[in-house]
């Protein structure tokens, strides 16, 4: 006999989450100050703004344009720094009801330690950290590790040397052989990997001559990407045997399944967050009845489950 | 703020390129708290327009929001084919409003272009508590314009190439205008440009006043950070946060 409900758990490393269906850095705040219409308990995971040592105030506008069924951003890592994240946003955690992971970014390596290492120093309600080598939209650090297996090797190796919880390695897609870089994590100690971050892309303004936002280069996100972000987590999945979390695109739960087949092991929403930030409790529902319908008892069934043509 | 599949009342164009839609949210009239205030539009269900179309309120009577736009692209033509029992899928309110400390001070508003929503909102909530005030309503051209121009009834419209009212912007109005006025205070909303014009004339008078700013963003509800304005401050506001509302002296152009 079936269960009504369907079992939705997933494990990452060592950590257990409710359901597979987290939020994507930089698309849920640090998982507070949201509207009230939004149930987070239904979610596996928040993963937070990207937290880097100093407090940054971003890029100049624009900052934000929408394209064919994408977005380009270039928000330039705006957050308020490990110092004011240790006082002001960590306590809230302690009565929150989903798993928190805290998104980290940097400058140099150093800074990616100095940040893991307070944070470290003051909670344990955290369940880890999403390292961010792959922001297209700063001049240093971000992209210049992920695009580079050795760096990103360095820098994992340092900061697998400073925590025990759950260390998941954001990757970028704008890179020649993804596949390498997941290797150069993989054998760092990374436990698993996301993918992918936003693909650098530009939009062009005909009257103003300019483009149509103020850093140029921008990330690019939304469904447009799900093509480039199922390509990068399959070819991710045939290299690597840690787990992948797919980002890109995701708006529903058929494109959950998607990315499962693909090998993901879990996923993130991002760019839906901001048309309905409640969109993870829909997809968790029509993730759920997909499972029903065909009769499946866990997703985990679905994952790599693809047929190829040969 | 919520998110609401609400029935459109009435969807008509009201001028050349400008549309009135009235929409049914009580979710959304219970939450209004005033003029400058504004929602965010989902116009189809697919994911080829991905993002809201944020729309300042222009009135909240009962349970009926009304919005002002303008059509400038394919999301906004798309949004004048939908009718009246359609439904239209609105977020908000979003943002602050305008604070108008009226026993102090005479008000001026100056609406630009499709500034003009949160403009006309605010004069007639100040007419309901019978407070006098000068409006100010500039476009490019006499098509664009709805109203009428009635300089004995302290509404004046500008035109850029003289069709109605003042020939001129905005600026020329207000200098006009501002001939006869004691302890005004500017309420204006319009693009970029007229504001920062505004601005530097305002600060060089010595006359306060409250900008209601335009931005693009994604989410409307300080998450995604997009709507940044810089600040006086090294820093920026988001508009739909610490916004859409802020004096004239909080917010930099340049």
């Amino acid at each position: 006999m079936r269960l009504d409900l369907t079992d939705l758990t997933c494990k990452i490393g060592s950590v257990k989450f409710k359901n597979p269906v987290f939020t994507a850095s930089g698309t849920f705040s640090y998982g507070n100050d949201l509207p009230e219409f939004v149930d987070i308990s239904m979610l596996g995971a928040i993963i937070t703004k990207s937290i880097t040592y100093e407090l940054r105030v971003g890029n100049p506008p624009p900052r934000i344009v929408e394209t064919p069924s994408g977005m380009l951003n270039s928000i330039g890592l705006a957050n308020i720094g490990v110092n004011n994240f240790i006082k002001d946003i960590i306590p809230l955690y302690k009565n929150i009801d989903t798993k928190i992971i805290v998104n980290i970014a940097g400058s140099t390596n150093d800074e990616y330690i100095k940040v893991l290492k307070d944070i470290e120093s003051v909670s344990s309600d955290i369940v880890g950290y999403e390292i961010n080598i792959s922001c297209p939209n700063v001049e240093h650090g971000g992209m210049e590790l992920g695009v580079d297996a050795k760096l990103s090797n360095k820098l994992i190796t340092e900061l697998r040397k400073q925590t025990e919880k759950l260390l998941i390695v954001k990757l970028t897609p704008n890179v020649t052989d993804i596949s390498k870089i997941a290797e150069a994590v993989e054998e760092a100690g990374a436990d698993a990997i996301s993918a992918i971050n936003t693909v650098i892309g530009m939009g062009i303004d005909i009257v103003k001559r300019k483009p149509t936002i103020y850093k140029t280069y921008a990330g690019l996100s939304g469904p447009a990407i799900k093509p480039i972000a199922l390509a990068m987590v399959h070819k991710i999945s045939k290299t690597v045997s840690i787990p992948i979390i797919g980002i890109g695109g995701i708006v529903n739960g058929e494109n959950v399944v998607e990315f499962l087949l693909a090998g993901a092991s879990a996923i993130q929403i991002g760019t839906a967050n901001f048309r309905n930030p409640n969109v993870g409790e829909i997809i968790v529902d029509e993730l759920n009845q997909y499972l029903k319908e065909n009769e499946i008892l866990h997703y985990s069934e679905l994952i790599g489950k693809l047929n190829l043509y040969e | 703020m919520i998110i609401d599949k609400s029935e459109i009342i009435e969807n008509i164009q009201i001028a050349d390129g400008i549309w009135q839609m009235v929409f049914k949210s009580s979710g959304i009239a219970d939450r209004y708290l005033g003029a400058g205030q504004f929602v965010s539009i989902l116009v189809d269900d697919n994911w080829e327009h991905p993002i809201r179309r944020p729309m300042s309120i222009a009135d909240v009577k009962d349970n009926k929001v009304s919005i002002i736009y303008k059509v400038f692209g394919s999301v906004t033509q798309s949004l004048t084919q939908l009718k009246s029992e359609d439904y239209i899928d609105v977020l908000g309110p979003l943002g602050n409003t305008f604070n108008v400390d009226y026993n102090l001070i005479y008000p001026i508003l100056i609406g630009g272009g499709i500034g003009l929503s949160p403009i006309l909102n605010l004069s007639k909530s100040l007419a309901q508590k019978g407070i006098g005030v000068t409006t100010i309503i500039g476009a490019k051209t006499s098509n664009e314009h709805f109203l009428q121009h009635n300089p004995n009834n302290n509404m004046f419209l500008c035109t850029d190439d003289g069709t109605v009212g003042i020939n001129g912007t905005v600026i020329e109005a207000l200098n006009i205008v501002l001939k006869d006025i004691k302890n005004p205070k500017i309420f204006a909303c319009g693009p970029e440009p007229m504001l920062f014009s505004i601005q530097k004339m305002l600060d060089k008078k010595s006359i306060p006043g409250q900008f209601s700013v335009e931005s693009c963003m994604a989410c409307g509800m300080g998450i995604c950070q997009g709507c940044a304005i810089p600040n006086n401050n090294n820093g920026y506001h988001l508009v739909c946060k610490a916004g859409p509302v802020f004096e004239t002296n909080e917010v930099r152009f340049d």
